[in-house]
């Protein structure tokens, strides 16, 4: 039980890491498209707002130079100090702007991602997401797009400011004073490019902090959904010690990635004052006197304080923007596994896509609930065929039995019929026209009431209607006796339900919904006697209500409601006629 | 406000690292006042040699206070940096420590107490909700302290030049303190306090998606799902939009504040100086110091709007502290020779629904009983009160005749090789699984119990072999697939009272039939209680009794 490797094996190999990032951060930049109002408004807020502090300080030079040099009255300055308030005011009336439209940018970036996402979840299917930790999937979709809100609100529009407020208050500093203008612009240059090599390691660092989160994320669900089996196996001290040295793992990657983003923010933060003390110190100097050299002669104290007051907000920008650095770093690692889950993987290339969509395809001859294959063939990428080629077709009403030893392709079959994946070669015919039931031995229970499962399906139905599927289905006495009716809470995992309750929602659903074709993966597996009377009673009335019903099954009674059998053997169809034998062996 | 005493434990907590928080602190406040410093030197001292030009004499001491800037410059860098690393190292050190910690405690939980939470809520807990904790100290505690310090100081500083100042600084700043904290706290208190449950439901949403998209499609019911899902992830962007303005305004109100006092501290400078009170320089060096030692509730607003996140989060793992005592008892040391096991007059209840009462069952030494029984009838109940998953509410268990009530779990179920209903798999490697068993099996010891499931050949076909992942809870492999290997593991272990419930479900005929035969070799010689719901899906048993359900929980009846 080491660590896992979850995604070792699934991140494209043949990309380079440089060519990675270059599609994470052209993916980021896409995504600010639909944004660009809310962008401009929150660049544009930052900007008055860089105005305002650069008239509030020039109004507080002034004020103080005419009343410390020209030995003036508060009373003669109360124009500058009215100007230096509406400066404040402006200034937080547009920091707040700022915020608030920088906000509505990544707010609106994440709904767009989260929707591409589900989308793309759906593209996958349901058989390739099974080799997928769901949980490391929830974390894609919640936490990991969470973490791209900051390069939106705050790191782009700042990138843009810090480019743009330097210069001006450069161009002011310049008029005043070229050789102060001079010092800072010595320092300018040097912090983007430090912060440039700095950057590109934390950026590194920042993936495989990401990659960490998802993979700690994924361990701890899977240990603690088996915690009673790893009680059972007296494994609980082991995989504390486990969990403890993951986590332990965890913070020292974090730490590796803060130390050098820290860094940047050091050298940064050490060029700004060092620019700073120098500036003092020239003006100080260029006052006295000391200096001969250049404008020095031509500063008094309004110039000197001006140019003093800017120098730091000279920095501010940029070192707001390397306080922001980070969230660009976490967007891209976050966009890193966004993009490889956007985009399509190998597996999926080496199927012919699209080739039948069975929705696309559905021919329009084919009555609902009928299915055609003809000459269809099923292979992994890299293994053997699973089945094929093989022709089936299944008329409307008809009840088909599928029966085989477990791992003999059954399930593989009903997935093809249902589209979750397409063939390798020949066709798949299906009308998905209203829907296909799908029953198989995990039913999805979701967080919410009774009556919220069963609509999931069939979102108009009465609750009359919910309370005769779910008799129908064997659940009446069940029903009954639940304390909320109709709105007893259900939860996640069927957690309140048995295994056999569960398995008659899912049957619930089957009679609830408009489906003419009921796909059933061992429905009975598992079921005592009498609850799999209810479900096979429960299916001889599907498919007495004409609906088509194609199972994989071992249950002698279900063989025998079948109007054929077909044994799955090496991945070939091959019809049992309903004799006898075929009962035998079974019960 | 009550509900912060949820902070309390975790407070606890941090008190154990005083040392390290303490100088972590220290780091901080070195920090302020290093650009204190930096910005009120400079201010006096471009003011000083201002008026030194203007002056007659024209002289001033360049020196000193030039190296002073140059030492505030380079103090508040280094300062600032060791602050960081030191206090962000303190911080995931614990939070680590915290992870384990967490963890050791939910694994010592009885079955029926972790039934009470869904698996992806106790995640949560060990990820995000202890993370949001990190804001405990770093955002919340030493912030505010370090700005009350630093103000407190440079208040008393200013009132050695200028009384007055050092009042309107005091009048200005502490209730500006004040709102930045406590009134952000409460103003974003229900926005953030809801937001942890809200992203939470998301994720549940998302994992339902997920494991639940074979019913969906098909179904066509994806849409109505994602309708449950927008409506979540709506009401979730609500509540950041409404903490992001809350905490925008806070900023307005910090900013504003912090530039009126020191407008204030500048025009009392003013016309102190024109009184002669103080010189021009000191007058300067206050205003700037003013705004210098402001900086530090500069992102007060930010951390307080989330305060209800992190007392959210500090509850919930309160709430995970309050859950029942481990279970305990004395260390089982008797030998490996096949045990009884005897249910005296046992009772349980699931909440109102009685499941037994007054149930008797005896197993003697080697024997094979078989239980028949509907789902949900109680027989995984039965199995798990002899692994004391859970106590019973009365009668008791006893294994080789010891009450296992006052027996220690760990080496109760080291004597018990028990296949549950659910084969729960581990995402790890095949070979992992198995000897999860048994950890000193060799190779050959799991091909060989592979080849007694009839799962060598797969097993010998697949590329990487034992090595072969199966996926998270074994999805890779098929129902049937898992059951074996999950039944391989038991068999491993090689213990002289064994229960298998359901072992063979989900096979065909033929592999169930000669596994059948493998068991029935196998359980030569051991004690055994085999659960189903068929006598024909179990191996051969001396005894088969059937449970049914009677007028008080569900009754044996001996067929």
């Amino acid at each position: 039980m080491g660590p896992s490797r979850t995604n070792a094996s699934r991140t494209g190999a043949s990309r380079t890491g440089a060519s990675r990032t270059s599609a994470s951060r052209e993916w980021l930049k896409q995504q600010a498209a639909g944004v660009r109002p809310w962008y401009r408004g929150a660049v544009g807020c930052g900007l008055l707002a860089g105005l305002a502090t650069l008239i509030q300080m020039g109004a507080l030079a002034w004020v103080v130079d005419d009343v410390v040099s020209n030995q003036a009255t508060l009373g003669d300055v109360t124009l500058g100090v009215a100007l230096i308030v509406i400066a404040i005011a402006a200034r937080a009336l547009a920091q707040w702007g700022q915020e608030v439209c920088g906000q509505a940018c990544g707010l609106r970036v994440k709904q767009q991602v989260r929707a591409r996402l589900l989308v793309r979840l759906q593209q996958l299917g349901p058989v390739r997401l099974a080799s997928r930790h769901s949980a490391g999937l929830a974390s894609q979709l919640v936490d990991q797009v969470e973490s791209l809100e900051g390069y939106y609100s705050r790191f782009l529009p700042q990138m843009v400011l810090a480019a743009l407020i330097p210069l001006v208050y450069l161009v002011v500093v310049f008029w005043l004073n070229w050789l102060a203008a001079i010092w800072l612009l010595i320092a300018a240059p040097l912090i983007p490019l430090f912060m440039a090599l700095i950057g590109m390691g934390a950026q590194r660092l920042n993936e495989a902090q990401f990659q960490a989160v998802t993979r700690l994320s994924g361990h701890f669900l899977d240990r603690v959904r088996g915690i009673a089996t790893l009680q059972l196996f007296g494994l609980a001290e082991r995989s504390v010690e486990e969990i403890s040295e993951v986590a332990h793992d965890y913070r020292r990657r974090s730490l590796k990635t803060l130390r050098v983003a820290f860094l940047s923010s050091a050298v940064l933060e050490f060029f700004a004052a060092v620019s700073v003390a120098v500036v003092a110190i020239y003006i100080g100097l260029g006052l006295l006197g000391y200096i001969q050299y250049g404008p020095a002669e031509q500063l008094d104290l309004f110039s000197g304080l001006f140019i003093l007051l800017l120098a730091p907000e000279f920095f501010q920008p940029l070192r707001t923007l390397s306080q922001h650095y980070h969230d660009r770093a976490s967007a891209l690692g976050a966009a890193e596994g966004l993009v490889a889950l956007l985009e399509p993987d190998a597996d999926e290339e080496a199927t012919p896509a699209g080739s039948t969509r069975p929705d696309e395809t559905a021919s329009r001859e084919l009555t609902p609930g009928a299915v055609e294959l003809v000459n269809v063939e099923l292979r992994h990428a890299g293994r053997e065929r699973i089945l094929g080629p093989l022709s089936l077709r299944v008329d409307a009403g008809e009840v088909v039995a599928l029966i085989g030893p477990s791992g003999s392709g059954k399930s593989s079959l009903l997935q093809l019929i249902a589209g979750f994946i397409a063939p390798s070669a020949g066709r798949v015919e299906v009308r998905r026209d209203p829907a296909i039931a799908w029953l198989d031995q995990r039913p999805l229970i979701i967080q919410g009431t009774l009556a919220d499962n069963l609509r999931l399906v069939a979102p108009d139905a009465s609750d009359e209607a919910l309370r005769s599927a779910l008799t129908q289905a064997g659940l009446g006495q069940w029903l009954a006796s639940a304390p909320g009716g109709l709105e007893t809470p259900l939860g996640e995992r069927g957690v309140g339900l048995s295994g056999g309750e569960g398995q008659r929602l899912a049957l619930a659903r089957v009679f609830l919904s408009p489906a003419r074709l009921v796909l059933l993966d061992e429905p009975t597996a598992a079921l005592d006697p009498e609850t799999e009377q209810h479900v096979i009673a429960g299916l001889t009335q599907l498919a007495a209500s004409g609906r088509t019903l194609i199972v994989a099954t071992h249950h002698p009674a279900i063989m025998a409601m079948a109007g054929r059998v077909f044994a799955i053997e090496q991945g070939r169809l091959s019809r049992i006629e309903r004799s006898a034998d075929a009962r035998e062996t079974n019960s | 406000m009550k509900a912060l005493l949820s902070l309390r434990p975790w407070l606890g907590v941090l008190a154990e690292l005083r040392g390290r928080l303490l100088l972590g602190a220290v780091l901080m406040l070195a920090t302020l006042l290093s650009a204190l410093g930096l910005l009120s030197l400079s201010g006096w001292f471009i003011t000083a040699t201002a008026i030194a030009a203007v002056s007659a004499s024209g002289y001033l001491d360049v020196f000193t206070p030039g190296s002073g800037i140059r030492f505030f410059a380079v103090s508040r860098t280094v300062s600032r940096y060791l602050e960081r690393l030191y206090n962000h190292d303190t911080i995931l050190r614990l939070l680590a420590d915290l992870r384990g910690r967490v963890f050791a405690r939910l694994v010592t939980l009885d079955a029926r107490t972790l039934a009470r939470a869904r698996a992806s809520q106790w995640l949560n807990r060990l990820t995000a909700d202890i993370d949001t904790l990190d804001n405990l100290y770093l955002r919340l505690l030493a912030p505010p302290l370090v700005a009350l310090i630093s103000i407190l100081a440079f208040a008393a500083f200013a009132a050695a030049f200028l009384p007055i100042a050092g009042i309107v600084l005091l009048a200005i700043l502490l209730p500006l303190g004040l709102v930045a904290t406590a009134g952000c706290a409460w103003w974003g208190w229900r926005a953030s306090h809801r937001r942890v449950d809200r992203q939470e439901q998301l994720r549940v949403r998302a994992i339902e998606q997920v494991e639940g998209l074979a019913e969906l499609t098909s179904y066509r019911a994806l849409d109505a799902h994602r309708e449950l899902w927008h409506r979540e992830e709506r009401a979730l962007l609500d509540d950041q939009r409404r903490l992001g303005q809350r905490t925008a305004t806070g900023n307005l109100a910090v900013t504003v504040g912090i530039q009126l006092a020191t407008l204030a501290v500048l025009l009392l400078g003013l016309e102190a100086f024109r009184s002669g009170q103080v010189s021009g320089p000191v007058m300067v060096m206050l205003a700037l110091g003013t705004l210098a030692v402001s900086e530090g509730l500069g992102n007060l607003p930010m951390a307080f709007t989330q305060l209800g996140a992190t007392v959210r989060a500090a509850e919930r793992l309160n709430a995970q502290a309050e859950l029942k005592t481990p279970l305990t008892g004395e260390r089982l040391t008797s030998g490996g020779a096949a045990p009884s096991l005897d249910y005296r007059n046992v009772e349980v209840a699931h909440g109102a629904r009685v499941v037994f009462s007054g149930l008797s069952l005896s197993l003697a030494p080697g024997q094979r009983i078989g239980i028949i029984g509907a789902s949900g009838i109680g027989k995984s109940t039965l199995a798990q009160l002899a692994v004391r998953a859970f106590d019973p509410q009365g009668g008791h268990v006893e294994f080789d005749h010891r009450d296992i009530a006052g027996l220690a779990p760990d080496s109760l179920r080291a004597r018990i090789g028990y296949l549950t209903q659910r084969s729960e798999l581990f995402h790890d490697t095949l070979a992992a699984n198995l000897r999860m068993g048994d950890p000193d099996a060799s190779d050959a010891e799991l091909w060989a119990v592979l080849e007694s499931v009839e799962l060598e050949p797969w097993a010998r076909s697949l590329p990487d072999g034992l090595e072969t992942w199966v996926g998270e809870q074994g999805r890779q492999l098929s129902g049937g697939q898992a059951r074996r290997v999950a039944l391989a593991r038991v068999m491993l272990r090689n213990s002289p009272l064994v229960i298998l419930d359901e072992p063979l479900s989900g096979l065909d005929a033929e592999t169930a039939a000669s596994i059948k035969s493998a068991l029935d070799a196998w359980l030569a010689g051991r004690s055994a209680l085999l659960l189903g719901h068929d006598p024909q899906a179990l191996p051969t048993c001396d005894d088969c009794w059937r449970l049914m359900v009677g007028t008080t929980g569900s009754a044996l009846v001996q067929r």
